[in-house]
């Protein structure tokens, strides 16, 4: 193996993270999570003092309905939607933006809701899979992911719905290659893409 | 509990369950509403092996939204492992907060409880622990070497009668521990209802496995403790146990006494919930010059944990798909400091079937015959090759021959490397796959209102498999009563009991129950006719005719007596009947299979390493198809999971760190839409007599059995290159 | 997620003198708000910028600006980026999924960390994350990482696509300092190896505010490509990507561009190959020169020697697709 040339600093660093892995007896005392930065920084403190939490005002519409609360900053806008406004149909499937399972639109746009702060999206309008069903009646999409059995387990499905509708509007529904490369940001693990790029054929052709 | 019950007219047909689905509806088991709830946090071990030496809490518990902590310090009484011994009979697996030692990296050993998500979250990382280190091995490939085979089953024949066979392939196998990973991440809540009541909502294939697990855990009665999961999020196997995380949840509801959810992160999806182990395979295959196969030695290791051990039985397959009149299969386990393995989707039988796959398509291209006619001229068509007994149906050779149509293997030039497309090469190749087919135990009860619709009910799950859809087609066609006057309800252990959906055994094993209460219900109904018109007097189920509306007989189907007559005159409330099933004599008869042949073309760059599948075929024999569509959903689901097994997935594992590293869903990749073609799927569609009532033999797991080996076989073909380590990763190609 | 405060600021000025230790800027917040779960990066504050910068894509004269807060997917539908500069629109459209694509901002992309496992997981040494504590990945499991330009220190790869777009055509990095004035770093020299100093990925001063991306004017709008090799065929990162770019004379290159993602510590330009092709034919076999000037001088880590196999085919086969165009 060819390395690169290393100045004499470098090279002692290296030398002292080999004697970290070494260390693989005796007591080592480690913060469960905490890196380095964020432990020097309390170093500074000589009293730990933990953080609490902080919260800002929040203005904002889910599904056409106005909601305003405090909420915590840390609140994303997936967790608000499911565990504080009792909107549990988007999905939590990663919860760091490598499935999709969470999309909703937000002003329109199909978005990630796990990386949305929630604080973030004050005064936008969001739509999730609850609100596209139009008095009741279905939405498109909906039907035709149940005539094309466009799901199994269900639970990437109104990300998937979600993403399609999006995928039509946005004009990227004109070849089964196109769809799939467009709806790849929606992991489904029981595999149903059949299915799924079936039903967004229907509605793009009807 | 009603759940399966939408009624409105404008929606189009599907599955039972569908609008639930479309709409967000359906409750997962995080999703449930439970009054006075708080949230629960597991914070991992950071290190692979060793003992806690310390905890301190003090950080965490200065974060204001905090209730209360679990660890082995401090925790609430659990009976069941209140010593030792009862541990270790309880055959849980991980005795979490029982113990200070440390197993593996990621091993759960605190628990945080808070009011809100975000509190229970940042509180996690507050904690301090210190370890005593030891020693450790997490690496598969470096220390197998040294650990012996065993004898796995009886040998057949003789090993050496074929030594000197004019024809031998003898190759390893590598598979790479692949990750069960379904969408929805496991989840609890837990409410302690009363002293000695719990209810449990939880992500399993099986809710009467998790109350048989718990319920002694903490001497609850079994009945006092319901489990619920009516909507199951994907399991592919990580459902079928109770994992650590459920009792943590228990234990965390019974230490605040509060209602507790507890949902899993994606990371601790790769070590809290088992996987595919790793494994190593060595084949030995020999044949005459007509391609007579002579014998086959197949030895093959697992990994396990080393708290308990997994076998993942992968030389089972070897018995039951072709004749081999010498047989000799060995395995072993290797232990190392991860966490447990369990069934994933084919287990065993997917991983042995690459291999052997792999090897007679080797052979093939050795004795200079197409890769199908060597498996048609060997397969045991006619009986089960270890135990003699006729198959009660078997079309594996249909299976092959109409694949071979459907993906056009005519046009495959026989020779590997000889079909191109400027930088792409071309290649077809096929496998297949089969698996025992079972049916288990099942009780089942329908329901019947005075208006004529019925309720049919079993604690069985749905996981995305369409069994609710299964029942109601059951109960419409054994009953007659219209689809639109039957609902559904699973997924809850109040529910008449039911084993976990699994094995490909769900739609087996539930149909009969399905029959036998469809039939259970006519002859209910003809017992209070015969009170109005004594015709229907000792008649036999298939003599009875129930509609929409009312009982006739078959004899003279204009013949009604009314539902509402029927209540009336008998002054009836609901009438319910409860019935099980389960195999029988035919058991000793006949031997069970399900099977598919699966055919691929792919296009490899060799320039780039990338693999392209154009097209992927999959014929299955799976008895009677209960629902074509589901069932066809789930065969390309599962060649989807083979795509995923075949190029791409991997558990990856730092030696020197002793523990898992890219444990999310951007590090161990699974396919996208993408990465898989419109898949081609065909089912023989032809009852098994003999398995059950309705002659459905199940298909989750022969859509995924062999479908790695047909992608690598026409890797081969397209390259030349022979690759028997998975996953193919293009760099696997260029290197 | 440790707590935080949240200001939100219409205004760039305000932005800048706002900003201070553990205080950070976060725009589309795709990769912050993932790093805040990791607990990788731990602010006390967040400045919320979205509406104190341009989110759209101007032409001056043949060149554009592109906005700071331009959304990736913005980028890819611009119809003077499609039109003039499509390797830009390539390369946006190779990265990500649509939903993060509708989400992250240009300056966002540019200052995304790296997506080594190692640096993701607070368990293990990384030199990025905790300086002093070491890379694991150096001889761990380095078959993402890097292949040039690296350290001892550090092997990770800069995760970009849009960046080795903008790097081919030249782009240049407008920025607002601290002290307000507003100054250029060209964009070659805008992202930094790793040396012994890994923390820090890019240039850019303390607490300074990327405000637009300029793509000046350029005869690539014709013969560009940009390839992706990945482990799956969408919504991974490169194992190794190419933009290649052609401006021809009939079948003579008058000038060409080729630069890779996923193979150093930051968007990397081929420059002796791309001198290399100036003034040749456009035919296969120059390509395959060129491609084997790219990789000549690599040096692969224990599990990435793929590499230079898979960049010599990548870099033949991008320079071919230009021809397609």
């Amino acid at each position: 193996m060819i390395r690169v040339k290393i100045n004499p600093i470098m090279a002692k660093n290296e030398k002292l993270s080999r004697r970290f892995f070494l260390k693989t007896t005796g007591v080592l005392t480690l913060l469960a999570a905490i890196p380095a930065s964020l432990k020097s920084a309390y170093k500074q403190v000589k009293d730990f003092i933990v953080i609490q939490k902080k919260t800002a005002p929040l203005t904002i519409s889910v599904n056409k309905k106005a909601y305003t609360l405090d909420s915590d900053t840390r609140t994303t806008l997936l967790d608000l939607l499911r565990e504080n406004l009792a909107l549990t149909g988007t999905k939590k499937g990663c919860d760091h933006g490598q499935c999709g399972a969470c999309t909703v639109h937000v002003d329109g746009e199909r978005v990630l809701s796990c990386l949305t702060l929630s604080a973030m999206v004050s005064g936008k309008e969001v739509t999730t899979i609850e609100g596209i069903a139009n008095d009741g009646q279905l939405h498109p999409m909906q039907e035709a992911f149940i005539v094309c059995d466009g799901f199994q387990c269900g639970y990437c499905t109104p990300g998937q719905i979600m993403s399609a509708i999006a995928c039509i509007k946005e004009g990227h529904a004109n070849s089964v290659t196109e769809i799939k490369e467009h709806m790849s940001g929606n992991l489904c693990r029981c595999g149903a893409y059949n299915g799924i790029v079936e039903s967004i054929q229907k509605v793009a052709t009807s | 509990m009603r759940f399966f019950d939408k009624q409105n007219k404008v929606i189009p047909e599907g599955r039972v369950e569908a609008v639930d689905k479309v709409t967000g509806g359906g409750k997962y088991a995080a999703e449930y509403k439970v009054d006075n709830l708080c949230y629960g946090i597991l914070v991992d071990s950071t290190i692979p092996s060793g003992s806690i030496k310390n905890i301190d809490l003090t950080k965490a518990q200065q974060v204001k939204g905090v209730v209360g902590f679990v660890t082995h310090l401090q925790k609430p009484n659990v009976p069941g492992f209140a010593t030792e011994d009862l541990i270790k009979q309880s055959r849980f697996g991980l005795p979490i907060f029982h113990t200070d030692k440390i197993y593996f990296k990621g091993q759960p050993i605190a628990l945080v409880i808070a009011e809100t998500l975000e509190d229970a979250t940042y509180a996690a990382t507050l904690i301090e622990v210190e370890y005593n280190t030891a020693s450790f091995q997490v690496d598969f490939d470096a220390v197998h070497h040294n650990i012996p085979l065993q004898e796995a089953g009886r040998e057949r024949g003789q090993i050496d009668s074929w030594r000197n066979a004019p024809y031998v392939i003898e190759e390893e196998y590598n598979i790479k521990s692949e990750v069960h990973n379904p969408m929805e991440m496991h989840a609890t809540i837990a409410e302690w209802t009363g002293e000695r009541h719990l209810k449990l909502y939880d992500k399993t294939q099986g809710v009467n496995n998790v109350q048989q697990v718990i319920a002694p855990l903490f001497n609850l009665e079994k009945e006092n403790l319901e489990v619920v999961s009516e909507f199951v999020g994907g399991g592919f196997g990580s459902g079928l146990r109770v994992w650590p995380h459920v009792l943590a949840t228990v234990m965390a509801a019974k230490q605040v006494s509060r209602p507790v959810k507890l949902m899993l992160t994606r990371p601790q999806m790769f070590t809290g919930t088992g996987y595919r182990p790793a494994s190593w395979q060595k084949i030995k295959l020999g044949a005459d010059a007509s391609g007579k196969f002579l014998g086959i030695h197949h030895q093959a290791k697992n990994e396990t944990s080393l708290y308990e051990r997994f076998s993942d039985q992968i030389t089972r397959v070897t018995r039951l798909i072709y004749n081999f009149d010498n047989l000799k299969t060995e395995d072993a386990l290797v232990p190392l400091n991860l966490s447990a393995a369990t069934w994933m989707r084919g287990p065993g039988d997917c991983t042995g079937d690459f291999a052997i796959e792999c090897a007679i398509d080797e052979l093939s291209y050795k004795l200079k015959m197409d890769p199908v006619d060597l498996r048609s001229k060997n397969i045991a068509a006619t009986h089960h090759p270890e135990n003699k007994l006729p198959w009660s149906s078997n079309y594996l050779l249909e299976c092959i021959s109409i694949g071979a149509k459907h993906i056009g293997w005519d046009n495959r030039s026989p020779m590997p490397n000889s079909m191109k497309d400027g930088d792409w090469q071309i290649g077809y190749g096929m496998a297949v796959g089969m698996w025992n087919a079972g049916r288990n135990k099942t009780s089942a009860a329908i329901k019947m209102l005075a208006d004529g619709r019925i309720i049919v009910q079993t604690a069985m799950t749905d996981i995305g498999t369409g069994t609710g859809t299964g029942m109601k087609n059951i109960a419409h066609e054994t009953t007659g009563i219209p689809q639109d006057k039957i609902t559904v309800e699973l997924g809850n252990s109040s529910l008449p009991p039911a084993p976990s959906q699994g094995g490909s055994t769900g739609m087996s094993s539930v149909s009969g129950a399905i029959v036998e209460a469809s039939n259970a219900l006519k002859l209910k109904l003809a017992e209070y006719a015969a009170l109005i018109n004594i015709d229907f007097r000792n008649l036999s189920p298939d003599a009875i005719l129930l509609s929409g509306k009312g009982i006739s007989r078959k004899e003279n189907p204009n013949e009604t007596v009314t539902y509402a007559d029927l209540w009336e005159q008998n002054k009836l409330d609901n009438v319910v009947v409860e019935a099980t099933s389960g195999p029988g004599e035919e058991r000793k008869k006949y031997a069970f299979c399900s099977s598919a042949a699966h055919f691929c073309q792919v296009r490899v760059n060799v320039k780039t390493g990338k693999v392209k599948i154009e097209k992927l075929v999959c014929i299955a024999d799976g008895g009677k198809i209960v629902n074509e569509k589901a069932a066809a959903n789930q065969m390309s689901g599962a060649a989807v999971g083979g795509i995923g097994m075949a190029l791409m997935e991997e558990k990856l594992i730092d030696a020197k760190i002793g523990g898992l590293i890219g444990d999310d869903l951007a590090g161990y990749h699974f396919p996208v839409n993408a990465d898989a073609p419109m898949i081609d799927v065909h089912f023989i569609g032809k009852p098994d007599p003999y398995i059950n009532p309705t002659g459905a033999k199940g298909l989750g797991e022969v859509g995924i059995i062999g479908t790695a080996a047909a992608i690598a076989n026409a890797i081969y073909h397209a390259t030349g290159k022979r690759l028997r380590n998975l996953p193919i990763t293009p760099d696997t190609i260029v290197g | 997620m440790k707590p935080f405060n949240l200001i939100k600021t219409k205004d760039p000025k305000d932005a800048v003198s706002q900003k201070k230790e553990q205080v950070q800027y976060i725009a589309g917040g795709t990769n912050l708000v993932d790093l805040m779960k990791k607990n990788i990066q731990l602010p006390d504050t967040l400045l919320d910028i979205t509406d104190a910068l341009s989110r759209q894509v101007d032409n001056q004269g043949r060149a554009i600006q592109i906005g700071a807060m331009t959304r990736n997917a913005t980028v890819a539908t611009n119809v003077m980026i499609l039109r003039d500069f499509p390797l830009i629109a390539k390369a946006v459209l190779a990265g990500a999924s649509p939903q993060i694509r509708n989400m992250a901002s240009t300056a966002g992309n540019l200052l995304q960390r790296t997506r080594c496992p190692y640096f993701y997981d607070v368990t293990t040494a990384c030199n990025k994350r905790k300086p002093g504590s070491g890379c694991s990945a150096y001889d761990g499991h380095n078959r993402m990482s890097a292949v040039v330009g690296y350290s001892a220190d550090c092997v990770a790869v800069h995760p970009s696509d849009l960046c080795v777009g903008l790097v081919a055509l030249n782009a240049k990095v407008h920025i607002t300092g601290k002290d307000q004035k507003e100054s250029v770093i060209p964009f070659q020299e805008f992202h930094r190896l790793p040396g012994n100093t890994p923390h820090l990925d890019n240039n850019l001063p303390e607490h300074a505010l990327i405000t637009s991306i300029e793509v000046p004017e350029n005869l690539f709008g014709k013969n560009c490509a940009y390839l992706k090799i990945r482990d799956r065929d969408s919504y991974a990162f490169a194992l190794v990507s190419v933009a290649a770019a052609l401006h021809l004379d009939g079948d003579r290159i008058i000038e060409a561009r080729l630069a890779s993602g996923g193979v150093a510590h930051k968007p990397w330009r081929w420059l002796q190959a791309e001198q290399f092709l100036k003034g040749k034919r456009a035919t296969a076999s120059t390509f395959g020169e060129a491609a084997k000037l790219v990789v000549k001088d690599l040096k692969p880590l224990t599990h990435n020697g793929f590499k230079i196999d898979m960049l010599r085919g990548a870099v033949e086969t991008a320079l071919g697709q230009c021809l397609l165009d």
